[in-house]
C-alpha cells in the first residue's frame, strides 16, 4: 500500500508537469500569427500600411501601429479598430481631425473596405489583405491541443493523488472530496466546449490542476475546510463564465468602469466599518454563516478600473482618476493593517499604470509616494516593524516569530522530491498551514516537485498574456490580463518567498491552492481577464454568424 | 498596441525575479536541505518512531549500541552499557541534544536528497556509525561514578579518538524511568556533563597560570614563595589548606600551593592570563562532529585585585568543562599543541558510501618546551605526592587533581586531569565528581577504573 502511494506520488507531479507543458504548447502554438489584418494603401506615395492587431493606434509618433510620416498628421491622431460589426476609426483628439471618404467624423466611425480616410494631408484606403500584392493573407486555422486531450489528462493527475490520499489516509474522505472534484471539471469542460462552443480549454486546466490539488490536500487534514474549498471552487468556476460573458465587449465594460470603481471603494469601506479582526488584518466580513474578505473581490475591481480601450487611452491621458482610486485602495488595506494585500495592490497599481501610460514619473512618484507612505506608518504604528523582525533571520527567532518560517523550511526538506505522503506530515499540525504556510505543506507531503510546478503555472499566465497582449481583441485585455497575471504572481511570490523567508511573512494566500473561500473565487474571476484575453475565447461567434448572410465586409479577413 | 505590450516589461521583470526566487529556492533546499532535515525541531525524526528503521551505532571494538530490527529501536543488552552509553548514543526522543542518534538522524534515518524522509519504510536504509568510543572505559566510568553525579572523558592524544565521554546520572534509554523529570537524583540527566556543562576548575587550573608563567617570567621556576596558610592580597585573604612553608615552582605544583599561583596571578596581571586562558580554550565553545559544547569561561575584567589572585587558581568566576581540560591535558602530553577530539569515526550509507573522520591538530597552547617541563612536574607530582600505582600498575601517568571550592552550593567538586605517557595508551583525562569533596579522593579512582578497563581489554584481546 505504501509503495503504490509512493508510486503514485512519484507519477503524479510527471503527470503534472506533462499537462502545464502541453497546456503552454497549446497556448503558444493557438496563437494567431501576427500577420496583417487588413492594409491600408497611400496611393499618392504608393505605400501599404500593414494593420496588425485589433486595435492600431495611427500617427507621426514613431511607437504608433501605423506610422505615418507626415508632418500634418498629430503624433497620436486616430485609433482603428476592430469589433464584431467591422473595422471602426476614432479621432483621438488630433488637430486636423479624421475625415472618412471626405466626410468630418465624430466618434467612432465604420469604415469598411475601399473606404478613403484622410488624416492631415494623408489620404488612406482601407484594402483586404489579399487583394495587394506581397501581403501574405492570415491563415484561419488554430492548432490546438483539444480540450478532451487535456481534461482526460486532468483527470488521470486527479485520480492518481486521490487515491494516493485515499491509501495513506485510510479514510474516504478525499475519494468523496476527489470524486466531486472530479465530476466538477468534466461538468465544465462540457460546458465550456459543447454549450459554449470554446475550442481552448488550457487556462482553465491548469487553474483546475491547482484548484484540484488544493482540495485533495486539504481533504486529508479537515474536512469541513475540504469542503468549502470544494463549494469555493464550484461558485468561483460560475463567476469565471459570468466574468466571461460580462468581458465580451470591452466597449461595454470601460463604459461601467466608474460604477466599478465606486463598487471597490464601497466594498473596503464595509470591511472597515463592518470587519472583524482577524489575524491582525481588519477585512473580514461576516454574512450570516459565511464570511468574506471583501479586499480579494476588490482585486477584480481593481484590473476593472485600471484597463481600457486604445481609443480612451489615447484620448484621456491622464491616469488621476485611476491614481485616486488606486492610493485610496492601498491606503484603506494599509489602515486596515492588511499590509501583504496592501503590496500586491500597489505592485498591480505600478504594472497598470506603466501600461496604460508608459511614463517613468508616474512611477517614480508612486514609489517615492508609496516610501513616504510606508515610513507614515512605521513612525504612527512602531510595533508594525517587529512583524518583519525575523525576516532573513528565521533560525534567530526559531522558536518566536520565525517559528512557521523554520517548520516550513524543515519540513519542505524532509518532503524531498515526492513528498512524504498526504497527511503524513507534521507542518499540517501549524498554525495556517492551509493558507500561508500551504507551499511548504504541499513540498512536505507531495513533494516540491508538484509545489514547483503549482508556482510554474502562476507564472506561466504571466508569460502567457504578456505573449497575447498584441493579438487580444482589445488594449482592454492585453492590460487586465497582464495585470491579473501580475498580480497573481506578486500574491503567489509573497506568499512562497514569505514562508521561505526570501521576502517577509505577510500571510496572503497562495491563488487557488491556499484555504480561503473568497481567495478562491477572486483568482478564478482573475483568471478570466487571462481568458478574455485569448482571442480564440469569443471566436465562436464568428462561427456562429457564418449561417448568417456576411453584413460587415471587412469584418472576418 | 505594440506600445502597450512594449510597455508590459515591468511585469515581465516581476514574473523573471519570481522564477529566480524559486530557482533560490531550490538552490537553498539543495544545498541546505540535509542540514534543515536534521534539525531537532523536525517532527519526522524526533516523534515516536521515528528510528524504526535507522542505521546501527557500534563502539570502537563493533560493539553494537544502537539498532533497529522488526520495527524497533534496540540498544545494548546490558542495562549498564545502555545507561553509560545513553548520553552519547540518544534515546528516542531528542531530549538529548549532543547525543548522536540526535545529530546523526538524517544519516541514521536513511534522509535521501531527493526523496526526503518520503521513500516508504520498507526501502529506507540508514547509514550505521562507527564510534570512537570504547563501551567498556565508558561503562567502567560510569559505574566508578555511582550514584554520584559528575563526567569523563578519555581521549587519544595521538589521534583524537575520544574513547569515553560519560556523564552521569544517566537513564536507561529502553526502560526511563518515569519520575526523571522530577525525581532529584536525575537532575541533568538529558545533559552529557563532560561537554554540556562548565564547572570552576579550582586548582587544574593552576596548569594554565603555570604555562603563563613558565613563558613570561624568565626563571619562573627558580621563583619561591613562603606559604603560611593564609595571606592577604589585594585586601582579602587567600587560603591554603595547610603552610607549606618555602616552596619552589615543582612544589607548590605537587602541594597545590594556593598562595604560589595566587601570587604569580596578580604579577602576571589579568590580560597576560586572558590571553592565556584564550589560547587553552577559555571564553569560546568546542565544536567537533555537529557537538557544540558548554564554553569555558575566564574573565577578570571586572576582578579585584583579590578576584584575579583567586583566578589563579581557578576559583572566582572561572568556568571549564570537562572536555576542554582533557585538550589541555592533551597539549601538555603533546609538546604543547593538542589533537582535537572526535567520536564519529565512520559513516557508512546504505549505497556503501564510506564518511571517515577528519583528524584534526587544534591551536597551540603552550610552546612544546612549557609542555615538557608541565609534563615533568606533573610526573614529580604523581611520584612522589600520590603513588604511580593509584592509577594504574602497568600505565604511566602524570596528573594534576583539584578540589573546587562551590561556596553555598556544598561539598566541593573533585577534579583530576592528566595524561599516560605509555605509548600504547596515549590517553589525555578529565574527570569531574560534583561535590565529591577532594580531587584525590573522589576523581583519581574513576580515573583509575577507567584505565583498569582499558588493561582488562587488552588481556583479553
Amino acid at each position: 500500500m505504501e509503495i503504490i502511494a509512493f508510486a503514485l506520488r512519484m507519477a503524479a507531479p510527471l503527470i503534472a508537469g506533462l499537462l502545464v507543458i502541453l497546456c503552454y504548447v497549446s497556448l503558444h502554438s493557438g496563437r494567431r500569427e501576427e500577420k496583417a489584418l487588413i492594409v491600408l494603401q497611400d496611393e499618392q506615395h504608393d505605400l501599404v500600411y500593414p494593420v496588425l492587431y485589433w486595435e492600431n493606434s495611427i500617427g507621426r509618433s514613431r511607437s504608433s501601429d501605423v506610422h505615418l510620416e507626415d508632418p500634418t498628421v498629430s503624433r497620436d491622431h486616430a485609433v482603428l479598430l476592430r469589433r464584431e460589426a467591422g473595422w471602426l476609426i476614432t479621432d483621438t483628439g488630433s488637430r486636423s481631425g479624421v475625415l472618412v471618404n471626405g466626410q468630418p467624423t465624430q466618434g467612432r466611425t465604420p469604415v469598411g473596405v475601399g473606404d478613403k480616410i484622410t488624416l492631415g494631408s494623408t489620404h488612406l484606403v482601407l484594402r483586404r489583405t489579399s487583394d495587394i500584392s506581397g501581403q501574405s493573407a492570415q491563415r484561419s486555422t488554430l492548432r490546438y491541443i483539444s480540450a478532451a486531450v487535456l481534461e482526460a489528462l486532468l483527470l488521470l493527475y486527479l485520480s492518481m493523488i486521490t487515491v494516493s490520499a485515499a491509501l495513506t489516509t485510510g479514510s474516504n474522505t478525499p475519494g468523496l472530496m476527489g470524486g466531486i472534484f472530479c465530476a466538477v471539471t468534466v461538468v465544465f469542460c462540457f460546458v465550456s466546449v459543447k454549450l459554449l462552443h470554446r475550442h481552448s480549454f488550457e487556462q482553465e486546466t491548469l487553474a483546475l490542476l491547482i484548484t484540484g490539488t488544493g482540495i485533495i490536500l486539504s481533504s486529508v487534514h479537515n474536512e469541513r475546510q475540504c469542503m468549502v474549498q470544494l463549494i469555493a471552487a464550484g461558485i468561483g468556476i460560475c463567476f469565471f463564465c459570468f466574468m466571461l460573458w460580462f468581458l465580451e465587449v470591452p466597449d461595454r465594460v470601460v463604459k461601467w468602469h466608474l460604477i466599478i470603481s465606486i463598487l471597490s471603494l464601497l466594498l473596503l469601506a464595509a470591511a472597515l466599518i463592518f470587519g472583524k479582526v482577524q489575524n491582525g488584518a481588519k477585512n473580514w466580513i461576516s454574512l450570516g454563516p459565511v464570511s468574506v474578505q471583501p479586499s480579494e473581490f476588490v482585486k477584480i475591481c481593481y484590473v476593472f478600473v485600471g484597463a481600457s480601450t486604445l481609443d480612451v487611452l489615447q484620448t484621456k491621458k491622464n491616469l488621476t482618476e485611476f491614481i485616486i482610486v488606486s492610493a485610496l485602495t492601498v491606503g484603506l488595506l494599509a489602515y486596515m493593517s492588511d499590509f501583504g494585500t496592501a503590496l500586491i495592490f500597489f505592485c498591480t497599481f505600478l504594472i497598470i499604470a506603466f501600461m496604460r501610460s508608459g511614463d517613468i514619473r508616474t512611477v517614480i512618484l508612486a514609489l517615492t509616494g508609496a516610501g513616504l507612505g510606508a515610513l507614515m506608518i512605521l513612525s504612527v504604528k512602531p510595533y508594525i516593524a517587529d512583524r518583519f523582525a525575523a525576516w532573513g533571520h528565521v533560525w534567530e527567532y526559531a522558536d518566536s516569530s520565525g517559528y512557521q518560517q523554520v517548520h516550513s523550511l524543515i519540513y519542505s526538506a524532509s518532503g524531498g522530491l515526492f513528498g512524504v505522503g498526504y497527511s503524513e506530515g507534521y507542518l499540517q499540525y501549524l498554525f495556517a498551514s492551509e493558507n500561508d504556510l500551504v507551499f511548504c505543506l504541499l513540498c512536505e507531503e507531495a513533494g516540491c516537485l508538484l509545489a514547483l510546478i503549482c508556482a510554474v503555472i502562476i507564472g506561466g499566465f504571466v508569460l502567457y498574456a504578456r505573449g497575447a497582449a498584441t493579438r487580444s481583441r482589445s488594449t482592454f485585455y492585453s492590460i487586465s490580463a497582464c495585470a491579473a497575471g501580475g498580480l497573481l504572481v506578486i500574491q503567489t511570490a509573497l506568499n512562497v518567498f514569505g514562508v521561505v523567508d526570501i521576502l517577509p511573512l505577510t500571510g496572503v494566500t497562495f491563488p487557488f491552492l491556499s484555504y480561503g473561500g473568497s481567495s478562491m473565487v477572486a483568482c478564478w474571476g482573475l483568471l478570466a481577464f487571462m481568458k478574455a484575453a485569448d482571442e480564440r475565447t469569443y471566436s465562436h461567434y464568428k462561427r456562429l454568424k457564418k449561417t448568417k448572410p456576411e453584413e460587415a465586409p471587412a469584418a472576418a479577413a | 498596441m505594440y506600445k502597450t505590450r512594449a510597455r508590459s516589461f515591468p511585469v515581465l521583470m516581476i514574473t523573471l525575479a519570481f522564477f529566480v526566487g524559486l530557482g533560490w529556492f531550490v538552490f537553498n533546499l539543495a544545498t541546505h536541505g540535509a542540514e534543515w532535515v536534521s534539525l531537532p525541531q523536525n517532527g519526522h525524526l524526533s516523534e515516536n518512531g521515528a528510528l524504526e528503521h535507522a542505521g546501527s551505532i557500534i563502539d570502537r571494538n563493533g560493539v553494537v549500541l544502537a539498532h533497529s530490527a522488526g520495527g524497533k529501536r534496540i540498544y545494548h543488552e546490558d542495562p549498564a552499557v545502555r545507561t553509560a552509553c545513553v548520553h552519547v548514543v540518544g534515546d528516542n526522543t531528542v531530549n538529548i541534544t549532543t547525543a548522536v542518534q540526535n545529530l546523526y538522524r538524517s544519516e541514521l534515518t536513511g534522509y535521501h536528497f531527493a526523496f526526503g524522509q518520503g521513500l516508504p519504510n520498507e526501502w529506507k536504509e540508514g547509514a550505521s556509525i562507527r564510534l570512537t568510543l570504547d563501551s567498556n572505559m565508558q561503562t567502567a566510568a560510569c559505574r566508578a561514578l555511582g550514584d554520584r553525579k559528575g563526567a569523563a572523558v578519555v581521549y587519544n592524544y595521538r589521534t583524537g579518538e575520544i574513547l569515553c565521554l560519560a556523564s552521569t546520572p544517566g537513564f536507561d534509554p529502553e526502560n526511563k524511568p518515569e519520575d526523571i523529570e522530577t525525581n532529584e537524583a536525575y537532575d541533568g540527566a538529558y545533559l552529557n556533563r563532560a561537554i554540556s556543562s562548565a564547572y570552576p576548575p579550582g586548582s587544574t587550573f593552576k596548569l594554565v597560570t603555570a604555562a603563563e608563567a613558565l613563558e613570561s617570567i624568565p626563571g619562573a621556576e627558580k621563583i619561591t614563595y613562603h606559604c603560611e596558610a593564609e595571606e592577604d592580597i589585594g585586601g582579602a585573604p587567600v587560603t591554603c589548606y595547610a603552610a607549606f612553608g618555602d616552596v619552589d615552582f615543582k612544589h607548590a605544583l605537587m602541594y597545590s600551593c594556593n598562595l604560589y599561583f595566587a601570587h604569580l596571578a596578580v604579577d602576571l596581571g589579568g590580560d597576560k592570563m586572558t590571553a592565556r586562558a584564550q589560547r587553552c580554550g577559555f571564553n569560546a565553545c568546542r565544536s567537533f562532529d555537529r557537538i557544540t559544547t558548554a564554553k569555558s569561561v575566564y574573565d577578570v575584567s571586572q576582578a579585584s585585585v583579590n578576584d584575579l589572585a583567586w583566578s589563579g587558581v581557578g576559583q572566582y568566576t572561572v568556568l571549564e568543562t570537562p572536555l576542554n581540560m582533557a585538550i589541555r591535558a592533551a597539549a601538555i602530553a603533546d609538546g604543547g599543541t593538542p589533537m582535537m577530539p572526535y567520536l564519529v569515526e565512520e559513516i557508512r550509507t546504505a549505497d556503501g558510501s564510506v564518511q571517515k573522520a577528519q583528524h584534526t591538530r587544534g591551536s597551540s597552547m603552550m610552546s612544546p618546551a612549557t609542555a615538557d617541563t608541565l609534563k615533568e612536574m606533573m610526573d614529580y607530582t604523581v611520584a612522589n605526592f600520590y603513588d604511580k600505582s593509584v592509577f594504574s600498575d602497568v600505565l604511566d601517568v602524570c596528573a594534576k587533581t583539584g578540589t573546587a571550592e562551590v561556596g553555598e552550593a556544598g561539598e566541593p567538586h573533585g577534579w583530576i586531569t592528566g595524561f599516560c605517557t605509555s605509548e600504547e595508551a596515549p590517553f589525555a583525562f578529565a574527570v569531574i565528581v560534583e561535590h565529591g569533596e577532594s580531587g584525590y579522593g573522589s576523581a583519581v579512582p574513576v580515573a583509575s577504573a577507567i584505565l583498569k578497563a582499558w588493561e582488562e581489554e587488552q588481556k583479553t584481546n
